[in-house]
């Protein structure tokens, strides 16, 4: 009988083995594709013994009703600012209370109590950064710390613009730029702000993601992110990033457990982990964009500590700010706007 | 038209190779230009400037690369063979039988993921899954693997019937007459002659599987990023060369499975 016996076994191992990972414990991370340092993912490995997966998504919506549906088999999710009541409300993130870990005496003081988490009871930062004006000053000269340089282009920019397909970014700078305020129902001033797209969108080449065409001067300007337009400025010297006087909204992105995760420990561990100044120097290194961990800035690979991209200079901090999820009907009015521009 | 029809023929109407040219010119220029770029020094993936193979020595060393495209090729395999399997027995149920209620439907039932939008039965499969996952606590591959075999299936269920319907029934019913069973008639003599199908059938099934995006998108649990979906991650952020290679390599390993396909069905036809 023993061989039976023996067949038994090996089928039960094999049958289990394809759930369970070889290292102690594991840890499984849903987060933005192309977001997560590899560097960052082998330190955590080799510390706790632990195997790490991550899985990317592409939005935050798309990870939200991932999450939603349950047997997901993740820990931790990277939700943007905006997104993170929403988590918090339908009950998908376990308070892990990071505010009482030990590393959190690394966080910035402005990024503990922020609107949307009070105090970092469930989130830790993980990369935060704003939109703005990319310009390149080969071909423009002016001012470019305004929105005027895609919504009013210079005739040196105009038909060399780009403009991401990202409804609620485009709305909140165009919405600042003719006076309103963000979430505004305002018939007045939506009016404003769709005439004032609609004028400038012949003005523009492209309505695309990425800045790589900057190289071959296909791009001379764009509205676009800071770390990206770090990025550009790598391979074009020449590449600068405003931050509109007008107005431009902050993300930020952080790390939350959730609360069916099956590793809740290994998932603090890494919160933890995550907010000591090297740990997120290894992530802004990777993605160029600031985190919120003070001291980070001396273990940031050269030109990244002090790049002009990610230090707002403090005349302009004022007029940068989040992006609150608007309400229902608000939302439907900018969506037709939207869906009007894009036509 | 009368007059026209015994002669009628789609190439020989006006306009046909400037539509055939366009048609051409649209499908493979972009995948010309993304393949060429996979062998180009300059990182940004805009600007021609040397000729390099960095790329591909990049992406073959970048273990989430590696990761994703081993895991499409396992699930690809495994569901393109069980796919198979399906796929010849449900052909030779609606073609060697003599006709029963209910035989249209099976048709339409097989045929499904055909019919049925993707991303329909992408959140259908999302919902229905999660439940099996929270339940069973299991949410390893084989959620990928019975949803890829599932729209796999009518992939190799098309080619296989109808390489079953062109058959010479004939031979079948020697077999039967020379007192060979039903398995026996199967073994020597159907499936010699049905294989050229089922290989057919288990390339597109294969390649279909590897391809796929929106339902993997929604099946997908921790870790099980294959090589489509890794590659839509990557979009929001610059895309580098490197995925370039990696999709190059992707490229060409579907245009070999297409290329056997293509080799085997003319063989086919030459026999018959």
């Amino acid at each position: 009988m023993n061989w039976k016996y023996a067949l038994a076994v090996t089928g039960m191992t094999l049958l289990t083995s394809s759930g369970t990972a070889f290292a102690e414990g594991e840890l499984h991370i849903f987060n933005w594709g192309n977001y997560t340092s590899p560097d960052l993912i082998k330190k955590f490995e080799e510390v706790y013994n632990v195997k790490v997966t991550v899985t990317d998504y592409d939005s935050n919506d798309a990870a939200l009703s991932k999450v939603r549906a349950g047997g997901h088999g993740f820990d931790i999710v990277v939700p943007s600012a905006n997104f993170v009541p929403i988590w918090v409300k339908e009950g998908l993130l376990l308070e892990t209370r990071p505010d009482q870990m030990e590393n959190f005496k690394n966080i910035d003081e402005k990024w503990v109590d922020v609107p949307w988490d009070p105090g970092r009871h469930y989130t830790v930062p993980w990369q935060w950064g704003t939109t703005g004006s990319v310009v390149d000053t080969a071909a423009y000269k002016g001012e470019i710390n305004t929105s005027a340089i895609w919504l009013d282009p210079p005739d040196e920019l105009a038909g060399k613009i780009n403009v991401p397909p990202e409804m609620n970014d485009v709305m909140y700078a165009a919405i600042r730029y003719v006076g309103g305020t963000w979430c505004t129902g305002d018939k007045e001033v939506l009016k404003k702000v769709r005439d004032k797209l609609k004028a400038a969108k012949p003005k523009w080449i492209a309505m695309d993601y990425g800045l790589e065409k900057f190289d071959t001067n296909d791009y001379d300007a764009a509205f676009y992110w800071n770390g990206a337009a770090f990025r550009a400025r790598e391979t074009t010297p020449t590449v600068r990033f405003g931050f509109p006087k007008e107005g431009y909204s902050i993300f930020m992105d952080s790390v939350a457990v959730l609360k069916d995760a099956k590793n809740v420990e290994n998932a603090k561990l890494f919160q933890n982990f995550i907010m000591t100044p090297e740990n997120a120097g290894l992530i802004s290194n990777f993605a160029t964009y600031a985190n919120g961990v003070k001291g980070s800035e001396q273990f940031m690979r050269a030109g990244l500590k002090d790049a002009p991209e990610l230090n707002i200079p403090p005349e302009l901090q004022a007029a940068g700010s989040w992006q609150e999820i608007c309400p229902a009907e608000v939302n439907d009015l900018y969506t037709k706007i939207w869906k009007d521009l894009l036509k | 038209m009368a007059s026209g029809r015994a002669s009628f023929s789609v190439t020989k109407q006006p306009l046909f190779a400037f539509v055939a040219a366009i048609c051409i010119f649209a499908l493979y220029l972009p995948i010309a230009t993304y393949v060429a770029f996979a062998f180009n020094s300059s990182g940004t993936g805009s600007q021609w400037e040397s000729f390099t193979i960095k790329w591909f020595v990049k992406a073959w060393q970048n273990s989430e690369i590696q990761q994703a495209a081993l895991l499409s090729a396992e699930i690809a395999a495994v569901a393109a063979t069980l796919a198979t399997a399906m796929a010849t027995l449900a052909a030779i149920a609606t073609t060697r039988t003599s006709p029963y209620r209910g035989q249209t439907f099976t048709y339409a039932i097989i045929n499904q993921p055909l019919i049925v939008p993707e991303i329909v039965t992408a959140v259908a499969l999302l919902i229905f899954f999660a439940r099996i996952k929270v339940w069973t606590d299991y949410t390893g591959l084989a959620y990928l693997i019975a949803a890829h075999t599932a729209f796999c299936i009518p992939f190799a269920y098309l080619p296989i019937r109808a390489r079953l319907e062109g058959m010479d029934l004939t031979l079948e019913t020697a077999a039967a007459d020379l007192y060979a069973n039903g398995w026996r008639t199967f073994r020597y003599v159907t499936l010699p002659l049905l294989w050229p199908g089922i290989i057919a059938g288990y390339m597109l099934a294969f390649v279909i599987s590897l391809d796929d995006v929106v339902i993997t998108e929604f099946v997908k649990s921790s870790g099980q990023d294959t090589l489509p979906t890794f590659m839509l991650g990557q979009i929001r952020r610059s895309i580098t060369p490197e995925l370039n290679a990696a999709a190059t390599g992707f490229f060409a390993l579907s245009v070999f499975a297409v290329t056997v396909f293509y080799v085997i069905n003319r063989k086919r036809s030459q026999q018959q």
